[in-house]
């Protein structure tokens, strides 16, 4: 189809959906008059039940908690997926050079983004551990704070530039940590039920409501989910930066493909 | 008013489609795909809020206190760890895409030589030798 | 102890394990790809498919003409409300899921060595996307159907662009963009469903449903729900992401692929419908219209295309579209016999599909090329493939053997009555793609057809995949998938079809499950063998015979590859087409 056809085509489906989408938007219920029986009634039962204080990591690690499982290892696919395709090529060897663009300067970093890198750097690392360790009192998780961990490794390539992110960061480490913290998610399912729990029952001591800790497995699921996004996200710059390098010499061919 | 939210819901994912439709380069797809998922949160929180109501955590107000639908928030959050890979997945093939065939305009990249008795074959002058 | 151990649990407690194994195994692979040796990933790879399979086996069995129902969590439902996530397991989800496990342990062994040097990387994602197909089958909360689809997306997504070559890429990013946006649609139609049943599990929304009567929200979210799995399950107007990924994709990827990813986009569809949306008449009215109508379509339309084709796995992805349309009739139908059909068929069709690609993997490996036409003759000395090719093609035409043919039995029984022109479709359906096959059988492995002269050094996609196994070894799992499907005898379907239909559709669905009648089967063989015939020796035919089907046949021929354009916005609006045909019928139901 010619752009404009198409275009065409879509403007008069769309057109076409305006009626139903109407329909069923007026019969929705009023924007901020109810909410549903459901979440209603975790909320009333997960802090009595759960000693926990934030009902959507009560939800995330706990009451729905294979849905995390499997958000944990959607995760873990794109990050895979991520490294066979940009790895694919390029192989695994390390250079210590970034790629340069021929007829741009190359400007030394200044002695202010370094100092500023090396003292945000800590200070992020300590905020995502707060988050991380938080989760069950205060808004945050597993999620969350390993993202924020993982970015300030990105800190490092800022002030310490190619050479030196690449010296603090390898491959192997990481997929440790992002296997490491799947594989600890799993136990956390697997091992109450040689107790004769349910999968991923709640079968830990669940501490005092409003403590940091509270919640018993939750808290356990909590580090495996932050060591595997924090080490998967980290991976995942990683890679992206990779691209930034100097090849080494001609495309090797794709991964095994041919 | 009541029901503005969901109308933004509906026009963010069919303006998210227009774009998809229209996009001529990917770096733009990918962002018109996040503008399509971006309905799924509104929907999703919109149904999800209530007036006069807390964020689910019972930690400065006690537990009792009328709090916003926290299965909602639960599902945004998973919803939001989707779109993360989907653009970060999206992006690396965009990265081979403009490796292998140096465009990254859509209209230009065609899969594969079209398949029948006549169709005249796709050149691959591009494509490495294997 | 292990022994002690699983004696003492009672029954239920396996559940969960069909999912959580590949799980572990593949965090663990993971965690320490480096240290392993080399073929370590193939052998765990390899044992955990069939461990998954022999689980859900035994789940199926415990089945019975009930289901297997588990909390996880312990969260076991309160006053009839559902707290957490449960799994409903009946006997056609288990036998679906040890179906899986199976093509997912047959794949592993035609892919031995293929993928050696990635650090276990492909045995991962491999692991991933089986353990997401399990979950998906076996769940009973709408939110958890969505996750399992979604890790089944992106493991899949990463899969097509293995091979980083030009057209896998873009493969990729079609494939990408299309079922990301089925995702959406399908987060959508979760939330309007959630709004107006005000839970996930299916027992609860199904409530929802029947109380709401004929409701606005009620049909946007089947109408959203549906076109997600649709997509998945590639029907018309949805199925132009189909054609591009399968044909690039890695050779036992597109295995799992045809033979699994896309029947399970069919058979959630079957499920839902009938657990959660059986109580609504609006839906009930919309879905014959619906699913007949886009069915017999997908059946007709992806034959013909299928036997447009050159390029062989590209044929094979147009013949799974045809398929998919066949297996989409029978949720049409709406019966006890449709759907005992349709369930059936996924397996048979996954078999007899999934060998079809292995022995497309063996092309490319032994003969460096995957086009029919160049391909011509060179399929003489390995002629065992030859014979595996024919029989699979056979199969898949209808010949009424085994299981795809008990399943299509059922299915041609369901519909003599009420739908003929459905039956057509099947018929159709099954003799294009019959023909397709055992045309490109006939050409590779005996030479047959008009030498071709300079048509076959044409400049395509140089394709080729590493020829590092014995052809023994790409064989062996070929031949056992076919081996099963045709040794698997109809009586033993027949005998437990109506509970397993009964407990599948929690009793949504009941009625008889008969034979239907033999001669559907012969005429869509001998169609295919027709059709395949006349494909082979019309150069030998008078002028007077082949001029007019070719003047007849070349317009909307054209009209066809040009809309299977390859253009990512084309399919785009395709499928908000496809949106507005689907909201169309539910407002007139």
């Amino acid at each position: 189809m010619s752009p404009r056809l198409r275009l065409a085509v879509l403007g008069v489906a769309l057109l076409a959906l305006v009626p139903g989408a109407a329909a069923t938007i007026a019969h929705l219920p009023d924007f901020g008059a109810t909410i549903a029986a459901y979440g209603e009634r975790i909320n009333a039962i997960a802090p009595g039940e759960r000693h926990v204080a934030n009902m959507v990591s009560a939800i995330n690690f706990d009451l729905r908690g294979l849905d995390t499982l499997g958000e944990e290892f959607m995760l873990l696919a794109a990050i895979t997926g991520t490294v066979v395709l940009l790895r694919g090529r390029r192989g695994e060897t390390l250079t210590d050079r970034a790629m340069r663009l021929p007829g741009r300067a190359i400007l030394p970093r200044s002695e202010a983004v370094q100092l500023t890198c090396r003292l945000a750097g800590p200070l992020l690392m300590m905020f995502g551990l707060y988050v991380v360790l938080h989760a069950t009192v205060t808004p945050g998780g597993g999620f969350q704070g390993g993202v924020i961990l993982a970015s300030g490794t990105l800190l490092a390539y800022l002030g310490e530039g190619y050479g030196g992110w690449r010296d603090m960061v390898r491959s192997h480490w990481l997929d440790a940590m992002e296997g490491g913290g799947a594989v600890l998610f799993t136990v956390c399912g697997l091992a109450p039920m040689l107790t004769g729990a349910a999968f991923m029952q709640n079968v830990l001591p669940l501490g005092t409501f409003r403590d940091v800790f509270s919640g018993g497995l939750m808290l356990v699921e909590n580090a495996g989910v932050a060591l595997a996004v924090c080490g998967g996200f980290t991976q995942l710059f990683l890679e992206f930066l990779e691209e930034t390098r100097e090849a080494d010499g001609p495309e090797e061919p794709g991964e095994d493909s041919a | 008013m009541t029901w503005l939210p969901y109308a933004v819901a509906a026009w963010l994912f069919a303006i998210g489609l227009y774009g998809l439709a229209s996009s001529r380069n990917l770096i733009h797809l990918v962002g018109c795909l996040s503008v399509c998922q971006s309905a799924t949160y509104v929907l999703l929180l919109g149904l999800g809020y209530r007036y006069g109501s807390i964020a689910p955590i019972f930690y400065d107000h006690p537990p009792g206190t009328p709090a916003v639908d926290p299965v909602m928030q639960a599902l945004v959050l998973t919803d939001i760890v989707v779109g993360a890979t989907l653009s970060a997945l999206l992006l690396v093939l965009t990265v081979q895409a403009y490796k292998r065939s140096g465009t990254l305009d859509p209209e230009h990249l065609k899969p594969m030589s079209r398949g029948g008795d006549k169709a005249a074959p796709a050149t691959s002058a591009k494509h490495p030798a294997r | 102890m292990i022994a002690s151990l699983l004696a003492s649990w009672p029954p239920a407690v396996l559940v969960p394990l069909p999912v959580a194994i590949p799980l572990l195994v593949c965090a663990a692979l993971l965690a320490t790809a480096h240290l392993l040796p080399g073929r370590t990933p193939d052998i765990l790879a390899t044992i955990t498919a069939l461990v998954v399979s022999g689980l859900s086996a035994i789940i199926a069995v415990q089945a019975g003409d009930g289901s297997v129902d588990y909390w996880f969590g312990g969260w076991q439902p309160r006053d009839g409300i559902a707290l957490g996530i449960g799994f409903s397991v009946d006997a056609a989800s288990g036998w679906i899921g040890a179906f899986i496990g199976f093509l997912y342990a047959c794949t592993f062994v035609f892919a031995w060595g293929f993928f050696a040097r990635t650090h276990g990387h492909f045995h991962i994602l491999m692991l991933l996307f089986l353990a997401a197909m399990i979950g998906f089958c076996f769940t009973r909360d709408l939110f958890n159907l969505f996750v399992w689809f979604e890790v089944m997306s992106v493991a899949a997504f990463a899969l097509t662009a293995y091979h980083l070559a030009r057209s896998s890429i873009i493969g990729a990013i079609n494939f990408t963009v299309v079922n990301s946006l089925a995702g959406f649609l399908m987060l959508g139609g979760i939330g309007l469903l959630y709004a107006r049943a005000e839970t996930l599990d299916f027992a609860g929304i199904a409530q929802g449903v029947a109380h709401a009567g004929r409701d606005p929200v009620v049909a946007g979210g089947f109408c959203l729900v549906a076109a997600a799995l649709m997509i998945k399950g590639a029907t018309v107007p949805f199925q132009f992401w189909l054609a591009d990924a399968h044909a690039v994709a890695p050779s036992p990827v597109s295995v799992i692929f045809s033979g699994a990813m896309v029947s399970l986009g069919i058979f959630g569809l079957a499920k839902l419908s009938a657990v959660v949306f059986d109580g609504s008449a609006q839906i009930r009215e919309a879905i014959p219209v619906l699913m007949i109508g886009l069915g017999a379509i997908s059946a007709v339309l992806g034959g013909w295309m299928a036997l447009l084709q050159r390029h062989l796995k590209r044929l094979l992805a147009f013949s799974t579209i045809s398929h998919a349309g066949i297996m989409l009739i029978g949720i049409g139908t709406l019966s006890a016999q449709g759907s005992a059909g349709l369930l059936v068929y996924v397996v048979g069709h996954g078999l007899v599909k999934g060998g079809l690609f292995m022995i497309a993997g063996i092309l490319l490996a032994t003969r460096a090329s995957i086009d029919e036409i160049a391909l011509r003759g060179l399929g003489r000395g390995i002629a065992p493939a030859g014979v595996a090719m024919a029989v699979a093609g056979l199969l898949l035409a209808g010949l009424p053997v085994g299981l795809l043919d008990t399943g299509a039995n059922l299915l041609h029984g369901s519909l003599t009555a009420a739908h003929p022109y459905a039956l057509a479709a099947t018929i159709a359906g099954g003799a294009l793609t019959g023909a397709a096959v055992l045309r490109a059988a006939g050409r590779i492995f005996l030479g047959l057809g008009e030498d071709p002269g300079d048509e076959a050094g044409a400049p395509s996609e140089a394709e080729r995949e590493k020829a590092d196994r014995p052809l023994w070894l790409m064989l062996a799992p070929c031949c056992a998938m076919l081996a099963l499907d045709a040794a698997l005898p109809a009586s033993w379907i027949h005998g437990m079809a109506p509970g397993a239909v009964t407990a599948f559709s929690h009793h949504a669905l009941r009625g008889m499950v008969s034979e239907g009648p033999a001669w559907p089967a012969w005429a869509s063989v001998a169609g295919a063998l027709g059709l395949a015939a006349f494909a082979l020796f019309r150069h030998r035919l008078p002028r007077l015979v082949v001029g007019p089907i070719r003047a007849t046949q070349s317009a909307p021929t054209r009209a066809l590859e040009a809309l299977h354009s390859g253009l990512i916005g084309d399919y785009v609006a395709w499928l908000a087409v496809g949106l507005a045909l689907m909201a169309g019928v539910l407002a007139y139901a």
